[in-house]
């Protein structure tokens, strides 16, 4: 089943008089429980498909079609409702709330859909055991390390059931050791049946996702299957 | 529910910046409680005038020549001009205005009273008929005021205010007592009930003796004079009024192309030329004392900006797990309104407190008022609106993508 599907999608941006495409023309389709990378240098418009992607942002031109709803013809409020149910984030620089603890920054989503209290501190206990974080529900980010705190962000991406899970470069502020356990995390999140888009300019971390899609100059450069042998050497 | 959960994330913001919210409070504490102090103070001092009036009765007004407001220095002089009114036309009066019930003449004049040694400079002495009792609302403590007998046979009695009895009578029964007014004997035959002081002038500072006898003292009035009429219902008082002005008129010979050379006022005209007398001056106080409204509200407007930039950051996590618009909006609206409507609370009750204590500088007392208190809130939550929903429009229209990006 398609859960993402993307049909010739523009992006442009207008410096003074100059008109800049980051994404020109990016047509791709992802089913529903892939394990997909998103690789590209700096500046070749993966920030841009990812924000897409996340509902973050609307196209210029094209249209996106998200677990069958058109998101590209969205306001800004139904957006918002999309990122709620649909999607789960993780973001290379965690952004969680600093002054608010594990349990609260995992609660976050669900306060925006109307959650009962109680409802809420179940499920998000629930995602914080999910990440092993049981013992640290009270702490505050300034008490954990970063792989903790990174985890807590997976958390809060689980926590709603989301139909996709979009990472940011989500070992871009780890030491290699803390990297692969999120990857693992990771990996084993994908094996409960979740689908999980990785950006990221890191080809080992690439590699632990079942596809890799480069992106050049806002194009789709290459979509290749990672085999298995590449997996396990990543692993 | 998620408005719930919003009030609660307001309260933790404004808890975890105790100083900032403090100041916040301070700047519309400040601006609350001057305006509070004002609306009370004048809402107590327009209230004690009215009850003042009302001794006067619904259904009474006076006659004289002048009084209430000139509005030009040529009519001050018209007025002073008049004729004074005479106050041998009180039987005239009644004959002549069906509706009026009861006529009754007064003179004003002061003297110096005695008692063996105790002496009183400048009492107010007015000289009346004996019906002014049920006319003027005054109310008797001990003994009775004076009787149309006593009106008939000129007889020398006195009805004394509080002030007289204290300073005269400390400790003794001051009924049957003879007291002097300016040398002249007089008995003592009633107490009137205290009345207090208002506007820092002793109110109970006065004596009562009957008409004539006041003539006989104190010559014929000229301007120190006038009638209080009272009509037969309060229905029937503006026909009274028609009624003793035609009487007056033809008395004071006014041709009928010209108009009135004497007022008839009511309570409600004197309340209202004090109104309109005052009301520029009121409006001057409110509006000064608004200026700190203000700049109370900009300082939570301030607030709010820095407040908004700081979590510019926050705002992008909240949007990137799925805020609404309206979700920002109400969570910044709401910090902008719990800070004002406590600073709001806490202003009323200082203003109260200042009010209060000004007043009673002028003798007079206020009790709280619904209508400042309705005010005091409305205000604090109008500015919380007014001031708190263009920063919290800021933070609800961030892009979520340079929102997260924002160092």
């Amino acid at each position: 089943m398609t859960l993402i599907e993307t049909k010739n999608l523009w992006k442009t941006y207008t410096m003074g008089t100059e008109k800049v495409h980051a994404l020109s023309g990016v047509t791709l389709q992802i089913q529903k429980g892939e394990y997909v990378a998103i690789m590209g240098p700096s500046g070749s418009g993966k920030s841009t498909l990812m924000n897409l992607i996340g509902c973050l942002d609307t196209p210029t031109q094209g249209d996106y079609i998200l677990n069958g709803k058109a998101v590209n013809k969205m306001n800004d409020d139904e957006l918002a409702n999309i990122r709620n149910r649909e999607i789960g984030f993780v973001f290379q620089t965690f952004n969680l709330l600093a002054r608010a603890t594990a349990l609260h920054n995992v609660e976050l989503p669900l306060i925006y859909n109307g959650s009962g209290s109680l409802d809420r501190v179940e499920k998000a206990e629930l995602a914080l055991k999910r990440v092993e974080l049981t013992d640290r529900m009270l702490h505050k980010p300034s008490e954990l390390s970063g792989g903790q705190r990174q985890r807590v962000a997976v958390a809060r991406a689980l926590v709603n059931d989301p139909s996709l899970i979009l990472a940011d470069e989500p070992t871009g502020n780890l030491d290699s050791k803390t990297s692969v356990e999120i990857m693992k995390l990771f990996d084993e999140i994908h094996r409960q049946g979740n689908t999980i888009i990785v950006v990221t300019h890191e080809r080992d971390i690439a590699n632990h996702a079942h596809r890799v899609i480069s992106i050049l100059d806002g194009k789709i450069a290459t979509d290749e299957i990672v085999t298995e042998d590449q997996r396990r050497k990543a692993q | 529910m998620i408005a719930a959960s919003l009030l609660k994330i307001s309260i933790q913001a404004l808890w975890a910046n105790k100083l900032r919210t403090g100041l916040t409070l301070l700047g519309v504490i400040i601006g609350v409680t001057s305006v509070m102090t004002i609306i009370s103070a004048l809402e107590g001092m327009m209230g004690a005038v009215e009850s003042q009036l009302d001794r006067l009765g619904p259904s009474t007004f006076i006659a004289t020549t002048i009084g209430g407001v000139a509005t030009s220095e040529e009519q001050w002089h018209e007025m002073l001009k008049r004729k004074p009114i005479d106050i041998d036309y009180a039987d005239d009066i009644l004959e002549g205005c069906e509706l009026c019930e009861k006529v009754c003449p007064r003179t004003f004049n002061s003297a110096n009273i005695k008692y063996r040694g105790e002496r009183l400079r400048d009492v107010f002495v007015m000289g009346s008929t004996y019906n002014l009792i049920d006319v003027v609302d005054f109310e008797v403590d001990q003994g009775h005021f004076h009787s149309r007998e006593d009106d008939i046979y000129r007889r020398e009695v006195v009805f004394i205010g509080e002030t007289v009895r204290e300073a005269l009578f400390s400790g003794v029964d001051a009924i049957g007592k003879s007291i002097r007014l300016d040398g002249k004997k007089y008995t003592v035959v009633g107490v009137a009930k205290k009345m207090g002081s208002m506007f820092g002038q002793d109110r109970d500072k006065f004596v009562v003796i009957p008409l004539d006898v006041s003539i006989k003292q104190f010559g014929k009035p000229r301007r120190n004079s006038n009638f209080v009429i009272k009509a037969r219902s309060v229905d029937d008082l503006d026909e009274a009024m028609d009624e003793a002005r035609i009487v007056l008129r033809s008395l004071r010979h006014v041709p009928y192309d010209k108009p009135d050379d004497f007022i008839l006022l009511t309570a409600d005209a004197i309340l209202d030329q004090l109104n309109s007398v005052t009301r520029i001056f009121r409006m001057g106080l409110v509006g000064i004392s608004s200026i700190s409204l203000v700049v109370g509200g900009i300082v939570v407007m301030n607030i709010m900006m820095v407040s908004v930039s700081e979590r510019t950051r926050e705002i992008g996590i909240r949007k990137s797990v799925g805020a609404r618009q309206n979700h920002i909006l109400l969570q910044f609206l709401f910090e902008a309104l719990l800070t004002t409507l406590t600073g709001g609370l806490i202003g009323i009750v200082l203003g109260y407190i200042a009010a209060a204590s000004l007043v009673q500088m002028i003798d007079m007392q206020i009790s709280p008022s619904v209508f400042g208190m309705v005010a005091g809130l409305s205000i604090s939550t109008g500015i919380g609106v007014i001031f708190g929903i263009y920063p919290a429009m800021k933070a609800a229209r961030l892009d979520p993508i340079k929102a997260l990006s924002y160092e």
